[in-house]
């Protein structure tokens, strides 16, 4: 649909207008628009309230929420590497008691759709954070955190293997019937498996690419230049193989894509929606420009009615292969 | 907090490596303390890719201006080192918390290391301003890296280099050990580890109060990531970006 020439304005005729339908629809759940800032980059929201709209965006996905307050890895956790950085971060959060009283409310009072990241080191873990916050009212959504590279048990122990991708997958399911994304890890041998172990353990989604696992170390030092010496690479560099992750796995499972990694600019996002994704996440580029997430959806929309595309979901089917 | 799109008004080398940047802070864009700080994007796209951060070291209300001391050390900073007078600068602030005003009764020491000097000269200013002396304590390697120019006029200002190149030989903190143990000192310093480890020393045996402005690798500067996480000697870490940068020095775990 949309680059036909049915579909456009004859010559010299006025042109009709065109309004792009920027909703996605993510099994149960229907997001305003494409765009989200992504987990671990943009703390609970009300962090960057002053910077931006945040009730343009159409989803906010928090950072991890794990039982127990995690005081996180030791510094330094961050470093910049070309056109990207590293973090070790180490799932740092208040844990689930202080979330639901201190940050819930606020994210409930939010028009964005709000998809709380849950992350744990076992099972009963992750279907305690959400059940205890479903028993709290509930949220929009939930993201299973089974690919964080920094963490020792967990993460992205789950999140490379697919028997345990489909372990967790199918235990949260039994505990919501809200939208249930899988975040999926790169650092896997073909990430096919794991999106196709989601799909057929009860997710609703699967977004895709966690941040890649990389290490750099300062010459003069001869230190490794974060202190659990590897990390998550994220930034451009990590772009190439979002766009390329994102492409295989729509292609193996009939549920949406979100994609993410490295997404600056509209085009950015154009080539993961164009290359499978249904939607996508703004991560990294938040912290250069806080606004990055507005003009990224801007963008699409821009690029949609220029394009006389419809739907966000129109746009994978205008790949030319 | 806003970000802003503004300019550089001039720019002057301080000391080798040093640089004063001197830039349009709007009024609109909130008045700034010592000790707070902005992030700074050298260039769009995405090396480097992340904002810098750099403390005020100056804030003028009825000019609209603020200044910045950085040091060239990196991509970023040699970037920054080479605009020019009206190049456009992409800025986020003022961010964290400031210096709290000495408590009355207290004689305020300020203690500056290295590229540390920027905040500390505004906390100079912000006294002077308030009618409170202070004692200002400078301490550098060697005299080609102190900052002279912006040394604060008047009484109680003193220089210590490693190598006696300028001023008294020896360190800032060496300056700060030779005040007399029973005068009731009140610490405000930023700079290295070593000289802040130090201060921390002095500060607990004494009973001093002591207010440390930190320095971190950042991300997002507005407490978003946790990835600025200054250790803490009681376990866990405050965030030097939205908890700091200045924290209280004898907290923090220095080493």
């Amino acid at each position: 649909m949309g680059l036909n020439d049915a579909t456009r304005a004859p010559v010299g005729a006025a042109p009709e207008p065109f309004a792009p339908d920027l909703s996605v629809r993510i099994g149960p759940l229907t997001l305003a628009n494409p765009v989200g800032v992504a987990s671990g980059t943009f703390g609970y929201g009300e962090e960057y309230a002053a910077l931006l709209d945040l009730d343009a965006l159409g989803a906010v996905y928090t950072k991890a929420v794990t039982v127990e307050p995690r005081a996180g890895n030791p510094a330094p956790r961050l470093a910049e590497t070309p056109c990207g950085m590293l973090n070790s971060i180490g799932l740092a959060n208040p844990g689930l008691v202080a979330f639901i009283r201190d940050k819930l409310p606020a994210l409930r009072a939010r028009r964005f759709r709000t998809v709380v990241n849950v992350a744990g080191a076992a099972l009963d873990d992750y279907v305690r954070v959400v059940e205890e916050i479903e028993a709290a009212g509930g949220v929009d959504a939930y993201e299973l955190n089974v690919s964080c590279p920094n963490v020792k048990s967990g993460g992205m122990a789950f999140g490379t293997d697919p028997a345990l991708v489909a372990l967790v997958t199918e235990a949260v399911r039994r505990a919501t019937k809200r939208a249930l994304v899988v975040k999926l890890s790169p650092n896997v041998t073909d990430i096919r498996e794991t999106a196709r172990a989601a799909e057929a353990s009860g997710a609703d989604a699967v977004s895709a690419i966690n941040t890649l696992v990389g290490m750099a170390v300062d010459v003069k030092t001869r230190r490794p230049r974060l202190a659990m010496k590897t990390g998550g690479l994220s930034g451009p560099a990590l772009r190439p193989v979002g766009v390329a992750a994102v492409y295989r796995i729509s292609r193996a499972v009939k549920i949406p894509v979100i994609g993410l990694g490295g997404i600056a600019t509209a085009d950015d996002a154009l080539e993961y929606l164009l290359a499978g994704a249904d939607a996508v996440q703004v991560g990294t580029a938040t912290f250069a420009d806080p606004g990055a997430a507005l003009r990224v959806l801007e963008g699409i929309e821009a690029w949609m009615r220029q394009n006389r595309v419809a739907r966000v979901a129109d746009i994978k089917g205008l790949l030319i292969e | 907090m806003v970000r802003i799109d503004t300019e550089l008004l001039s720019k002057r080398r301080v000391a080798e490596g040093y640089f004063e940047l001197r830039l349009r802070w709007p009024s609109g864009a909130g008045a700034p303390a010592a000790g707070q700080f902005l992030t700074l994007r050298a260039r769009g796209g995405g090396d480097p890719l992340l904002r810098r951060p750099f403390a005020f070291a100056s804030h003028d209300a009825a000019e609209d201006e603020a200044t910045l001391v950085i040091q060239e050390r990196g991509s970023a900073t040699r970037a920054l080192a080479t605009l020019e007078p009206g190049a456009k600068l992409d800025l986020l602030g003022p961010l964290g918390r400031g210096f709290a005003f000495p408590e009355r009764g207290t004689e305020p020491v300020l203690v500056a290391g290295g590229i540390g000097v920027g905040p500390v000269l505004f906390l100079r200013a912000s006294l002077d301003a308030a009618g409170v002396a202070s004692r200002f304590i400078l301490g550098a390697r060697t005299a080609a890296l102190v900052p002279e120019s912006l040394l604060p006029r008047g009484a109680g200002v003193e220089v210590r280099t490693d190598d006696g190149s300028l001023g008294t030989r020896g360190t800032a903190a060496d300056a700060v050990a030779a005040l007399p143990r029973d005068a009731r000192v009140a610490l405000f310093a930023c700079g290295p580890k070593p000289m802040m480890a130090a201060l921390d020393r002095i500060a607990a045996e004494r009973g001093w109060p002591y207010q440390a402005a930190v320095e971190e690798w950042m991300a997002c500067g507005v407490g978003a990531c946790m990835g600025c996480a200054v250790p803490l000697k009681g376990g866990g870490y405050s965030r030097a970006c939205a908890d700091g940068p200045v924290l209280d020095g004898r907290l923090v775990k220095w080493d």
